[in-house]
């Protein structure tokens, strides 16, 4: 296992770190929710912002909405990773239809 | 979503759950005497049963192993009264299912042990968990040779409230759906953006062309989670174990795009973007 020196060896310390590690297996369970959507809003953020001076994420996040895509962060961050084209192509469409609306 | 890769089939799970809502009226104790109970169990409800929905089968061949749960359904074709109540126990090849009497408690394994009443919300039930987990069931064929190979196209398929970017022959752990059994066929509707090499569709929010048809691999329990709570200094530690039920789903196709004859056309050689308007669908 991956308990390093004592922590493996002695028995009371290994029955303490086996608690330790519940403890924060059970916490991390919770934290990994908010971890990886922080990671994909990182993601988004990166792609996104190579479209242009002053775009960013937020105003994706705020077009999505207003087209009433569903899409959620997930998702994106993988197109965004494996079919960069696509979130373009949601871009590009947003943008033709501000202009059109405008 | 599920990270865990070891799991159990649920079979046995599932023989012990139908058991117990079916034998309400009986009191059972292990698996293995489930058996016994259930050959009376036609003739015990026999009163309360109305229509030629039930069907009674013989269980005297069945018995005979309640230990050896290799009992495969061939030649069973009733399928005539039930259209619209799922069929049980016929999977081809899953081996390990029992056999049981009653065929509602597949459909409404969570109701009140009312027999009766069963089959008259059973089509109402199916049709709404339908729309909620977004799936329709076809029923299951033998002969169909649906697993084509790898197309390069994609779709963003929601399954309750879990999207997955989906593509042909992947598979997909999705929470326990209801109303389908191993072998079902599916179709899931709601999907929200699809595309290929050749052409892109971003639905507003869901395309309604397009449809993802899926095929129910296994009902499965997840990896065992332990859950551990302690409060240091106040003696207070609880240990609870948790398996999530799951259903595996391998994609088959995905109908209403385009799919490039060539496999290896890497470049978008003309990218078209189909909107379908649509005012917001209650998610």
């Amino acid at each position: 296992t991956s308990f390093r020196g004592a922590h493996s060896r002695l028995t009371q310390t290994i029955a303490q770190q086996k608690i330790r590690a519940l403890v924060s297996a059970r916490r991390d369970r919770d934290r990994q929710k908010r971890d990886f959507r922080r990671l994909w809003i990182t993601r988004i953020n990166t792609v996104i912002r190579k479209k242009g001076v002053y775009y960013n994420y937020s105003k994706f996040i705020h077009e999505l909405y207003k087209r009433q895509l569903l899409l959620n962060h997930k998702i994106l961050a993988q197109i965004a990773i494996l079919n960069r084209n696509f979130i373009y192509m949601i871009y590009n469409e947003n943008i033709k239809n501000e202009d059109s609306k405008e | 979503m599920a990270c865990r890769r070891y799991f159990f089939t649920l079979t046995r799970h599932y023989s012990s759950l139908r058991a117990s809502k079916s034998q309400s009226f009986h009191p059972l104790k292990s698996l293995t005497s489930h058996i016994p109970f259930l050959q009376r169990l036609p003739h015990t409800l026999s009163p309360t049963f109305d229509s030629p929905s039930f069907l009674f089968r013989n269980f005297s061949s069945r018995t005979k192993n309640p230990k050896n749960p290799k009992i495969i359904d061939d030649e069973y074709d009733d399928h005539d009264d039930n259209v619209e109540d799922d069929d049980e126990d016929e999977d081809d090849e899953e081996d390990d299912e029992e056999d049981y009497s009653s065929e509602e408690e597949v459909a409404v394994s969570n109701e009140p042990s009312k027999f009766s009443d069963r089959s008259y919300f059973a089509e109402d039930k199916i049709q709404e968990a339908a729309d909620i987990g977004y799936k329709v069931i076809e029923p299951l064929q033998r002969s169909d040779r649906v697993f084509k190979p790898y197309e390069p196209a994609f779709a963003v398929v929601q399954v309750g409230s879990h999207q997955f970017k989906v593509s042909n022959g992947d598979c997909i752990y999705v929470e326990k759906l209801k109303y389908c059994e191993v072998n079902d066929k599916l179709i899931l509707n709601k999907v929200l953006m699809a595309g290929s090499p050749t052409q892109t569709m971003i639905g507003r929010p869901i395309l309604p062309d397009v449809a993802v048809n899926a095929v129910v691999e296994e009902h499965a329990l997840d990896a065992k989670v332990i859950i551990f709570k302690k409060k240091r200094r106040k003696n207070y530690r609880r240990t609870k174990g948790h398996r999530q039920e799951l259903t595996r789903l391998r994609i088959t196709d995905i109908q209403g795009i385009e799919k490039p004859e060539t496999p290896l056309a890497v470049k978008p050689a003309k990218t078209s973007a189909k909107k379908a308007e649509k005012v917001a669908v209650a998610a």
